[in-house]
C-alpha cells in the first residue's frame, strides 16, 4: 500500500484508476452473486484485469459459486486488519487468467467492517484492477452500505417479480446520484410472460425507468453450474453465457445491442391451434 | 394461554421466507387457527404485496414500537379469513428504527390473542435478523437445494442453536426432476448437512411467482398441489405425525422412454 503511495506523490506514472462498480439489488436471492461471478469471467475473458470482492461478511458465498471455496486462506478483514498483505489474500481464479477473488470473513459479522475500511480497501484494488466488482449483500443494512461505500457505479438486478421491483426501487432510491445505476432484469421466463404470468420487460422497466445493461433468462443450467462452481459466462456457446458477454461489452463501453433472451417459442397446443383453428380467430 | 412465537428465517435471500410465512400462515388459519404474521423487514416489506394487503395499511411495526399505536390498530385482516392478520414493516425507516427488546414485547403481546405468531424475518444475519429471531421461542428454517442457501441456512442454525430455540427445515423449491438426473441436491443431501428436523419440502412451482405478483397465496387453491403440501406442514407443525410426500423420481417423458426401450 504504501509503495503504491509513494509512486503517486512522485508521479513518475499517472496511475489508471480500475472502475468500481457494485451489484445490488435489496432483495435477496434475485442473483447478485451468480451475475458478479458471471460478469467478472466475462470481462476477465475480455482481457481486463478484474477483481471480485465478496461483501457479505458472515455469509459468503461468491467463493462457491467460482468453485474456489477450499482455497480461500485470508478474507477481506485479514487484509482490513493487516494481518496479509492484499496479494496474499487475492484468490487467482481456477478458469480465468486475470480474475481474482477477495473472500468474505465468515465466521465475522458486518459490523466488524468500517465503512473507511471498505472505501480504502476498494480504492487500493483500483489501483491494480481495471474493474472491481463488489457483491452486496441482500437488505439495506450496514452490509449494503460498506458495499456500496467505495463504489461510483451501480448495476442493479431485479427478477420480474412485484417484490423484488418494489425493493428495487428502494435500493435506487437510497443509492441516490452518485452511481448511475444500470439495470439487469435477470431469471425471465419469456414462456410466462407470453401466459400473462409474468412481468415483462416494459412492466419492470416501466416502474424502475433505468438504463438497460441486459436480460437473463432463467435456466436450470444456472443451478447447476454455479453448484459446481463453473460460471456459465466460460461457455460462450451458450445462449446466457453468451448474454454474459455481452453484458461485459456493455459495461466495457462498446456498443452492443441489450442482450435478451429469445423470445418464447410457440407451444405445441398454440401451434396445433394455430394451425387447425386458424380460420376461426 | 399464549400463541406460539416461531421466526422464519435463511440467511440467504430470495430462498421463499415472505411465500412460506404468508402460505403456512393462510393455511393455518384456513385449519381455524388465530394466526398474526409479522414482517420484519424494515426497509425492503414484502409481505403485504404477496397477501395483497398493500393498499390496506395504515400504521406499521416501528409505530407500534414508538407507541404512536395500539398494536390491535396496526393488524391488517385478511380479507379471506377473520383469523388472520399482519402486522406490516415500516418501508422508509431503517432496521435499527426498533430494538430487539421492543420486537419481543411485540411479539409477545400479539401471542396473547393468537394461536400462532409466525415472523418473516430479512435476509442476512445482521440487526434485522436478530430482531426477528429475539421475540420468537422457536424456528423454522427455509432452504433451497443450493450449496450456497445451505451454508447460508447452516450459519442461521448455528446462531440460533445457540439461542437454544427448537429448529424445523422446509426445503424449498425442489425440482425432482434436476434431483434425479443428479443436477440438484436432495433433501436427503440437505438433511445431512443441516441435522435439523424436517418439517416439509416444497416442489418448484411456477404458479407460485403469479400467485405472489397477485397477493393469492398459492396455498389457498381448492385443491392444488401445494395446498396440500401446506396442508401437511401446518398439521406437522401442530404435532401430527403425517408423512413425506415422496416425488416420484422418475419424471413422465422418462418413464415413457423407459417403457419404450424396455418394449
Amino acid at each position: 500500500m504504501e509503495s503504491v503511495a509513494i509512486e503517486r506523490e512522485i508521479g513518475a506514472e499517472p496511475q489508471r484508476r480500475g472502475r468500481a462498480i457494485v451489484l445490488t439489488s435489496g432483495k435477496g436471492g434475485v442473483g447478485k452473486t451468480t451475475t458478479t461471478a458471471n460478469l467478472g469471467t466475462a470481462l476477465a475473458e475480455r482481457g481486463a484485469r478484474v477483481v471480485l470482492v465478496d461483501a457479505d461478511v458472515g455469509l459468503r458465498n461468491l467463493d462457491i459459486v467460482l468453485g474456489l471455496e477450499s482455497r480461500v486462506k485470508y478474507h477481506v478483514l485479514d487484509v482490513l486488519e493487516e494481518r496479509v498483505d492484499l496479494d496474499e489474500a487475492l484468490v487467482p481464479d481456477k478458469h480465468s487468467e486475470n480474475l481474482r477473488l477477495l473472500a468474505a470473513a465468515q465466521s465475522r459479522e458486518k459490523d466488524e467492517v468500517q465503512t473507511a475500511q471498505m472505501e480504502a480497501l476498494i480504492a487500493m484494488l483500483r489501483e491494480r484492477f481495471d474493474f472491481v466488482l463488489i457483491d452486496c449483500p441482500a437488505g439495506i443494512e450496514l452490509g449494503f452500505r460498506n458495499a456500496i461505500a467505495g463504489a461510483d457505479e451501480a448495476i442493479v438486478l431485479c427478477t420480474p417479480e412485484v417484490s423484488a421491483v418494489r425493493d428495487v426501487d428502494r435500493v435506487v432510491g437510497l443509492l441516490g446520484n452518485r452511481f448511475k445505476p444500470q439495470l439487469i432484469v435477470n431469471r425471465l421466463r419469456p414462456q410466462l410472460v407470453k401466459r400473462g404470468k409474468m412481468l415483462s420487460i416494459d412492466d419492470v422497466n416501466g416502474i424502475l425507468r433505468l438504463p438497460l445493461l441486459g436480460v437473463i433468462a432463467d435456466e436450470p443450467e444456472i443451478i447447476i453450474t454455479t453448484n459446481r462452481g463453473e460460471p456459465l459466462a466460460l461457455r460462450k456457446e451458450n445462449p446466457t453465457g453468451a448474454a454474459y458477454h455481452a453484458i461485459a461489452a456493455k459495461i466495457a463501453g462498446e456498443d452492443v445491442p441489450v442482450p435478451m433472451p429469445p423470445a418464447a417459442k410457440q407451444t405445441l397446443l398454440e401451434r396445433l391451434t394455430s394451425l387447425f383453428g386458424g380460420g376461426r380467430s | 394461554m399464549s400463541g406460539r412465537r416461531i421466526v422464519v428465517t435463511s440467511g440467504k435471500g430470495g430462498v421463499g421466507k415472505t411465500t412460506t410465512t404468508a402460505n403456512l400462515g393462510a393455511t393455518l388459519a384456513k385449519r381455524g387457527r388465530r394466526v398474526v404474521l409479522i414482517d420484519a423487514d424494515i426497509g425492503l416489506r414484502n409481505l403485504d404485496l404477496v397477501l395483497g394487503l398493500e393498499k390496506r395499511i395504515v400504521f406499521d411495526l416501528v409505530e407500534v414500537a414508538e407507541g404512536r399505536c395500539q398494536l390491535r390498530q396496526a393488524l391488517i385482516k385478511d380479507k379471506r379469513f377473520e383469523s388472520l392478520a399482519i402486522l406490516p414493516a415500516a418501508q422508509t425507516r431503517e432496521k435499527d428504527a426498533i430494538t430487539p427488546e421492543q420486537f419481543a414485547a411485540i411479539v409477545e403481546e400479539a401471542s396473547a390473542h393468537a394461536d400462532y405468531v409466525l415472523i418473516d424475518s430479512p435476509a442476512g444475519i445482521e440487526a434485522g435478523f436478530r430482531n426477528a429471531v429475539a421475540g420468537a421461542a422457536e424456528a423454522i428454517v427455509v432452504t433451497t437445494p443450493e450449496v450456497s442457501s445451505i451454508r447460508d441456512a447452516d450459519r442461521v442454525v448455528g446462531k440460533i442453536a445457540a439461542g437454544g430455540k427448537p429448529i424445523r427445515l422446509i426445503v424449498n423449491r425442489l425440482r425432482p426432476e434436476m434431483v434425479s438426473s443428479g443436477e440438484m441436491l436432495s433433501v436427503e443431501d440437505v438433511c445431512d448437512v443441516l441435522a435439523i428436523e424436517l418439517l416439509g419440502i416444497v416442489p418448484e412451482d411456477e404458479d407460485v411467482i403469479d400467485t405472489t405478483n397477485r397477493g393469492e397465496p398459492i396455498a389457498l387453491r381448492e385443491a392444488g398441489r401445494l395446498s396440500a403440501i401446506y396442508d401437511k406442514i401446518a398439521r406437522r407443525l401442530e404435532g401430527e405425525l403425517v408423512p413425506f410426500t415422496t416425488f416420484d423420481r422418475q419424471g413422465l417423458f422418462n418413464r415413457l422412454m423407459g417403457a419404450l426401450k424396455a418394449g
